[in-house]
């Protein structure tokens, strides 16, 4: 399903803008572009925005006593058209003819191409392997690379069915990962268990 | 070959050993020091002990905040990780996998170790087998390992040839391993026996500690096993073949220094004895016994002995003297005779009876010894003479028990086990030392023994004497201080291609069948011995 | 700018504008709006006889009349256009310019919808950049330039209209009088005048009321009318005035805006309709323009419309409601028509969007081999060295 559009391209990420407003992909969770014939490039969501299509303009209030939430949209249906949702996601990886290589892709993805999600099998061929673990730890943005990582072991582990064996596995690398620096693994080792 | 995979490689030095990071399912617990492992390397099998076990963390952090209450998944995800354990791993024995020939020669001494990331196995049956050979011939099964059901083997053959020691602390089963041992010494016929059996336990069945009956060694074994008896009183009673008499002429002024301590003598008065010596010969003892005191004054006067010190020396040998086992004047044949019946593989048994008080014990064991010493001396001589195997001696293991009375620093330069351990195997007469305070040993005699046995032993002097010459001694230690009370030993030297912990076979029924049945003539390849002992 | 040296000024200037006595004048010219006869003052306004030198606004019923907005429909389009444009520029080789056309289109109701869209356009012919191109005389530039972008808004206006679901409310931002073409040669109020009056004409055909919406108007028409009424003479002559009772009042409602005097209004509430006298106006014909005063929750706006909307009630009780709730949908204070505002952000030409069009046609022209060579001053301007 085609879900944005990409409007920033690098090496290391793309930001697209998403077709719904206010609603980017989950955090963490995966995304693909088509690059070519059989050829995917993988992503992780690691940044959602949603704001003013121009950055001159800024949002203001518009709630009243009345009108709020989903009733300022009714309300202002302009606001669908000027203000606008973009995420950025992390390449990760590609699949190519079926191959898994989790490594940053040797192009950026080109501009403007569809950003995709990614189907439950799609996102269970790409974790097979979990080294693009440490493609995510390096990350520099916003979102510390913890929660970052978490978000992204809980959105795979319930695209794998809540997967048990899986997300110990990704505990567990995550552990390898991150065994010198303890409170950030205890963050996450936290964020992911589950709650049940 | 299946095998249980423990770790990996990650460090370590030829000389210190391999540093094993255990895999994340793996606990410490499941493992032992001493354990017999085995690190699969990229050409070669390396067959390793493990030394030490070390718990580490990643982070400090974690240290100084333990997460308690861990949920599940964040337990399982920190263990291995930030929390794992390392193992200290010694190689002992190497095969070569890539030459046909080590698959013949068996495994070899360690001459490298393996790069990162080999990885270290449990060590399965197959193993085993390999190291310690299979049962059968002079491959004697002297208990499995501490966690499996496949027998371990000392090599019998290897075992006699040098002398040895059986130590740990009263309890751990010296005395049912010296059975186990010498029943299989004598099945296999891998040396006749001469045992002083100091408290009359070997010959017959005897009821144990816990109350049951264990089987004796002559009932066990038969006629291949003579009885001989101090005590006339007592051999009546029993099946003892011989009743053993010592003439006054048999002792010598080197036994009364032995029995100094015994007999409360000071240095000068049983260096007395020296003098008496030199000037009557054999009949020393007789003649001293026999001085009146103006003879003896005479006697001073003439060889420059010190007059109280004889006098004292007269005293005291007289109450020696009214033992029952000795008489004026006695000849050598019973003792000879004993050791042409060694000289045929029988093994004798020497049981003190009633006359068990250390200065029987010690003065009998002396003089029988020396005798028979001097006995193989000749027999050797004679055939270096003819060249004729059939001359060779067979070889003949001594059991002692109580050894560090005859082996202490004071008196081990002194006495004649003192002088057959340092000669070792020149004349084919090795023994085999049971005590429960190595330490107590002469530290020359400890280096001399080519296979230790040892049961627990908790004192730090003890330790240090059983491990004394031995090469990677701490990490031994380590193994050597995690045995269990009871029946667990540690086997090292000459008669095990590498040190390893066993629990000990049963002394049982099973046992008493399979020996019995006579070892089964399964002969193996030759197995070489790991150079432990430091040259 | 040496800004302190205004720090003076800007003391004075404030203290005249909270001056009191103007609250006192402003009483009474709200009671002046009150008491004056507006047939007579009408009469008065269209006398030829009398010059009045100043725009005025005739009144068409009571002056001070004041109208409640009625209900919005419930469903109902809102209409918005707007333009910007990139004036020519004398420095360069290529004589040029650019118009570019927002539009909103606002849906409200059960099914909320909204169209943002912009279009622009590249002037260059000769009879885009002449409105006598065989001469080459009137170029499209200044007031030209404006009257010309307000046409195009007013067509980007009509075709975005024609897109939207009725009720539909036409709004374009600033005067629907092209005031600028007074005082232009007759060919040219012709040919820009006669296009935007087409479209007039195509609303009044369609029937959809079309309106503009004047945000902080400093129109003065209605006073200026109060001046008239008092004026006693029959020439206005403030030159020779010897009116010395009334002087005072009426020097002072000099100082005195519409939409001060208007201030009175509550929300939503609208001031009687007023027509101009604007003399472009005369060649407005049926389309001639009408307009109101109207507070709309925190500022008095200016709405004008063509007289056919004006004058048909529910045309201009529709224009009132939607401009009022439009202000009421606006998220800035004082309030501004949110259809309006994103026209105009679909229509503002930012600086980069400037530069690149600049480069563009520079980048065309050397195609052309033609070298792009700046004036001197133009150059200083650009580098700003120091």
């Amino acid at each position: 399903m085609r879900i944005g559009e990409i409007i920033e391209s690098t090496s290391t990420h793309f930001v697209a803008e998403g077709f719904e407003l206010n609603h980017p992909p989950a955090l963490g969770s995966f995304v693909r572009v088509c690059v070519g014939e059989g050829c995917d490039l993988y992503g992780v969501v690691c940044y959602g925005e949603t704001g003013s299509l121009d950055p001159g303009r800024r949002a203001v209030r518009r709630s009243t006593e009345e009108s709020f939430d989903d009733q300022i949209y009714r309300e202002s249906p302009q606001l669908e058209h000027v203000l606008r949702t973009e995420f950025t996601s992390l390449a990760v990886g590609v699949i190519e003819r079926g191959e898994v290589l989790q490594c940053l892709p040797s192009q950026p993805p080109p501009l403007h191409f569809s950003v995709h999600g990614c189907s439950a099998d799609e996102t269970t061929l790409f974790t097979e392997n979990l080294h693009y673990f440490r493609i995510l730890l390096r990350a520099s943005g916003l979102v510390p690379v913890e929660q970052l990582l978490a978000a992204n072991i809980r959105q795979v582990h319930r695209g794998r069915g809540e997967d048990k064996d899986w997300l110990q596995r990704a505990a567990r690398e995550a552990a390898n990962l991150l065994k010198y620096d303890y409170d950030r693994l205890m963050t996450l080792l936290y964020a992911i268990e589950p709650t049940s | 070959m299946e095998r249980s995979r423990l770790g990996v490689v990650t460090d370590g030095a030829f000389n210190t050993g391999l540093t094993v990071r255990l895999d994340a399912d793996r606990s410490t617990e499941d493992l032992r020091v001493g354990e017999f492992v085995v690190i699969e390397g990229k050409s070669n099998r390396y067959f390793s002990m493990i030394s030490d076990m070390q718990l580490r963390v990643s982070d400090p952090r974690l240290l100084s905040s333990p997460p308690d209450d861990a949920p599940p998944l964040v337990a399982h995800a920190l263990a291995g990780t930030s929390t794992y354990a390392t193992v200290e791993v010694k190689p002992m024995l190497m095969l070569d996998l890539t030459s046909d020939l080590d698959e013949l020669r068996g495994p070899q001494s360690v001459r490298t170790i393996p790069m990162h990331f080999a990885a270290l196995y449990e060590a399965s049956e197959m193993d085993f087998a390999t190291v310690f050979g299979k049962e059968g011939g002079t491959n004697f099964a002297v208990g499995t390992p501490v966690t499996m059901d496949i027998p371990i083997c000392l090599r019998l053959d290897r075992f006699v040839e040098r002398s040895n020691g059986i130590f740990g602390q009263s309890g751990t089963g010296k005395s049912f391993l010296a059975r186990l041992l010498l029943s299989g010494i004598v099945t296999s016929r891998a040396a006749a026996n001469l045992i002083f059996d100091m408290h009359s336990e070997y010959a017959f069945d005897k009821q144990t500690e816990d109350g049951h009956w264990v089987r004796g060694l002559r009932e066990l074994l038969g006629s291949q096993v003579l009885v001989y008896s101090l005590d006339a009183e007592a051999a009546a009673r029993r099946n003892v073949d011989v009743t053993l008499i010592i003439g006054l002429n048999q002792i010598e002024a080197e036994d009364i220094m032995l029995l100094a301590d015994e007999l409360d003598l000071t240095a000068t008065t049983a260096a007395t004895a020296g003098l008496l010596g030199d000037q009557y010969g054999d009949d020393w003892l007789r003649q001293l016994l026999a001085m009146s005191p103006d003879e003896l004054a005479q006697f001073c006067q003439s060889s420059g002995a010190h007059p109280e010190a004889t006098k004292a020396l007269q005293r005291k040998l007289r109450e020696v003297q009214r033992r029952g086992y000795l008489t004026e004047k006695a000849s050598f044949s019973l003792i000879d005779e004993m050791v042409t019946a060694l000289g045929k593989g029988r093994s004798a048994i020497l049981e003190f009876g009633r006359h068990d008080s250390p200065l029987d014990y010690m003065l009998v064991a002396n003089i029988v010894t020396r005798r028979v010493r001097r006995l193989y001396q000749q027999k050797m001589e004679r055939f270096e003479e003819t060249k004729a195997e059939a001359d060779r001696p067979l070889q003949l293991m001594i059991t002692l028990e109580e050894a560090h009375k005859f082996l202490n620093p004071t008196v081990a330069r002194q006495t004649i086990f003192g002088t057959i351990a340092r000669e070792m195997r020149k004349y084919n007469v090795t023994l085999m030392v049971i005590d429960q305070r190595p330490s107590g040993i002469d530290p020359e005699v400890m280096s001399q023994l080519g296979t230790r046995i040892t049961g627990l032993l908790t004192e730090e002097r003890d330790i240090d004497a059983v491990l004394t010459g031995v090469s990677g001694r701490s990490f031994l230690r380590g193994s050597l201080a995690s045995l269990d009370t009871r029946q667990q030993l540690l086997l090292m030297g000459h008669a095990v291609p590498m040190p390893i912990t066993v629990r000990t076979r049963s002394y049982d029924k099973e046992f008493y069948q399979d020996i019995q049945r006579g070892g089964r003539a399964q002969e193996l390849p030759d197995v070489v011995a790991t150079d432990i002992w430091a040259e | 700018m040496k800004l302190s040296l205004l720090d003076k000024a800007l003391q004075q200037m404030t203290e005249l504008a909270l001056a009191k006595d103007r609250t006192q004048w402003l009483v009474r010219a709200r009671q002046l709006l009150h008491d004056a006869d507006p047939d007579r003052l009408r009469g008065k306004l269209l006398d030829r006889t009398v010059r009045v030198p100043w725009l005025v606004a005739i009144p068409l019923s009571t002056m001070d009349g004041v109208f409640e907005a009625p209900d919005c429909p419930k469903n109902f389009t809102v209409v918005a256009a707007d333009g910007s444009s990139i004036p020519p520029d004398r420095h360069s080789p290529a004589r040029y310019y650019v118009i570019n056309t927002g539009h909103a289109i606002l849906t409200y109701g059960d099914q909320p919808d909204a169209a943002l869209d912009s279009s622009a356009q590249l002037h260059f012919q000769s009879e885009d950049l002449y409105l006598d191109p065989l001469t080459g005389s009137f170029p499209v530039e200044g007031a030209r330039l404006s009257a010309k972008m307000v046409v195009a808004e007013l067509k980007a206006l009509w075709e975005a209209t024609e897109r939207g679901e009725e009720p539909v409310v036409a709004l374009s931002d600033g005067s629907l009088i092209l005031w600028g073409l007074q005082n232009e040669h007759a060919r040219v109020q012709q040919q820009l005048l006669g296009e935007f009056l087409r479209y007039l004409e195509r609303f009044r055909g369609a029937g959809i009321p079309v309106a503009s919406y004047i945000s902080y108007p400093g129109a003065r028409d209605v006073i200026n009318s109060l001046r008239v009424w008092l004026c006693q003479g029959e020439a206005i002559d403030c030159g020779n005035c010897s009116a010395s009772e009334v002087m005072d009042f009426c020097r002072a409602l000099v100082g005195i805006l519409d939409r001060q005097l208007f201030g009175f209004l509550r929300a939503g509430e609208r001031s009687a309709v007023f027509e101009s006298t604007s003399a472009i106006l005369d060649q407005y014909g049926a389309d001639r323009i009408q307009f109101f005063y109207m507070e709309v929750g925190g500022e008095v706006v200016r709405i004008e419309a063509p007289q056919w909307v004006m004058r048909n009630s529910e045309m201009l009780g529709l224009v009132q409601a939607v401009v009022y709730d439009q202000c009421r949908r606006s998220a800035i204070q004082p309030p501004y028509p949110p259809a309006l505002q994103e026209a105009h952000e679909q229509a503002a030409i930012s600086s980069t969007e400037r530069q690149l069009v600049e480069g563009l046609v520079e980048r065309a022209l050397a195609r052309e081999g033609i070298v792009y060579t700046r004036s001197a001053k133009d150059r200083s301007k650009r580098r700003r060295a120091v």
